[in-house]
């Protein structure tokens, strides 16, 4: 299963096949729209986009942050085109700006502007962007790289839909280097047998955390 | 006025051009993807002398908000020279000539880009010249398109041009300044779409007969094709490049 790299308006094939996502048909022929990949083996022509911004869609789960206050509603950002409000009814705590939510989109609009629904507010934590075209290989199939990486860095972690991941407690900062990886290498194949690897490798180990880790180090290096 | 100096041969005996190119051949175009970490997009492209840095933000909700369009994304497009950008400073402050170039390449991507999936957003696209020499318009569009697509706009192609035109009684393709300054020098930025082979920008100073012009949009054409090859290039490269390491 080769998979190969396409630009916009890049041929994807000459055949009859059903349409996927990113695709467009001119004269009979189906064309790429974006920079993305393609697998010729597949069904479908379709193309999974390697950049590009956060299309809010129903049902999906997403991560905001509390930006304005009005009389009942706070204003959150939601890493798409607009800001969008939710009521202070709906949550039991009173939040400051910067504080971080969780939501589901429960409507978007033909201007893409999205309604939430079920707030839940989180304390603590961290937030680690990543692109959201990514987001999908950060799960993995069946979640198994998500199911990976919480293994190894026994973080709570939740996956937000529009680019953003929600962490706190355990190892942060192996988490960091892991989403970084993803955002590196996410067109190559293979990519939660590789972050297995990594992850063993760079894993601060109990007792000799940081012997361990200055070994590491000088190996990442050659 | 004074007498003239001396006669430049444009091109010579062998089809050789005064910095030694074919008649149809391009100035070296380099191109570099990624380059401005903040931006959605961006892209910097080396055409000759020109340097070009494109960056592209965007979709993003359009203000002032009476500019939105509820059908279709805006795409606002920013030509700008830097004052130490030719000879002679120019004065920061955008002029006719950028205000005019920044029309009509916004307009050349608008038709590349589907704007329809973004309504009531706008698409800002800045080019800043860093240094030029002939065909910057041609060169900020060029980098403009690698840098959208870098962004992921979903587009219906990449645009790619080149400037072609006439020096001293020959169709060359790509002047330089120096061939824009012959006597009888006609000068024509074009911009296409390769798949469909679309004119996406065409401008024309000077006089030039039907049967110099037909010539003049084959090689354009062909030379056009030469720089959306360097276009596709630089964006796999983009990727291919971390293949290497593993």
């Amino acid at each position: 299963m080769t998979k190969r790299i396409v630009i916009p308006g890049e041929l994807v094939t000459e055949e009859r096949k059903k349409l996927g996502s990113h695709v467009f048909v001119s004269e009979g022929k189906i064309y790429s729209d974006s920079m993305g990949l393609v697998n010729d083996e597949a069904d479908f022509a379709s193309v999974v986009p390697l950049e590009g911004k956060y299309m809010p869609e129903q049902g999906d789960l997403i991560i905001g942050v509390i930006g304005d206050e009005k009389f009942s509603v706070y204003m959150v950002d939601v890493n798409s085109f607009y800001q969008t409000a939710i009521s202070k009814k709906e949550l039991r705590e009173m939040l400051k700006p910067g504080a971080v939510i969780s939501a589901k989109v429960s409507r978007v609009n033909e201007l893409n502007e999205v309604d939430l629904e079920n707030p839940r507010a989180f304390f603590g934590g961290e937030i680690i962007e990543l692109s959201p075209v990514k987001i999908p290989r950060f799960i993995g199939r069946e979640a198994s790289m998500l199911n990976l990486i919480k293994d190894w860095t026994k973080s709570n972690i939740v996956v937000g839909r529009n680019g953003r991941i929600w962490a706190k407690g355990g190892d942060t900062d192996l988490l960091k280097k892991a989403v970084k990886k993803i955002d590196k290498e996410a067109h190559m194949e293979n990519l939660t047998n590789r972050m297995e690897e990594f992850l063993e490798k760079n894993a601060p180990k109990n007792g000799v955390k940081k012997e361990v880790m200055e070994e590491d180090m000088e190996e990442g290096e050659n | 006025m004074g007498k003239k100096v001396q006669e430049i041969t444009y091109v010579d005996s062998k089809g050789k051009r005064l910095d030694g190119r074919k008649v149809d051949e391009l100035r070296p175009i380099k191109i570099k993807v990624g380059v401005i970490p903040r931006a959605d997009g961006s892209a910097y492209l080396e055409w000759g002398q020109n340097k070009v840095y494109a960056s592209v933000h965007g979709p993003r909700e359009c203000l002032p908000k009476h500019t939105a369009n509820p059908y279709k994304a805006v795409v606002k497009f920013n030509y700008r020279m830097a004052s130490f950008s030719v000879p002679d400073r120019k004065n920061p402050k955008p002029g006719r000539r950028e205000i005019e170039i920044s029309k009509v390449s916004g307009e050349a991507l608008e038709r590349a880009i589907f704007l329809e999936k973004f309504p009531n957003t706008q698409i800002d696209v800045n080019v800043e010249i860093v240094d030029s020499n002939a065909g910057s318009r041609i060169a900020a569009l060029t980098a403009a398109s690698v840098a959208c697509a870098d962004a992921g706009l979903p587009m219906r192609d990449m645009v790619c041009g080149t400037g072609v035109g006439r020096a001293g009684g020959k169709i060359i393709v790509d002047l330089t300044k120096d061939e824009e300054d012959a006597p009888d020098a006609v000068d024509i930025p074009i911009a296409i779409l390769p798949n469909s082979k679309e004119i996406v920008l065409l401008q024309l100073d000077g006089v030039m007969p039907k049967k110099e012009w037909e010539k003049a949009y084959e090689m354009a054409v062909d030379a056009s094709m030469k720089v959306y090859e360097v276009q596709k290039q630089a964006l796999k490269d983009k990727y291919l490049n971390g293949d290497d390491k593993k």
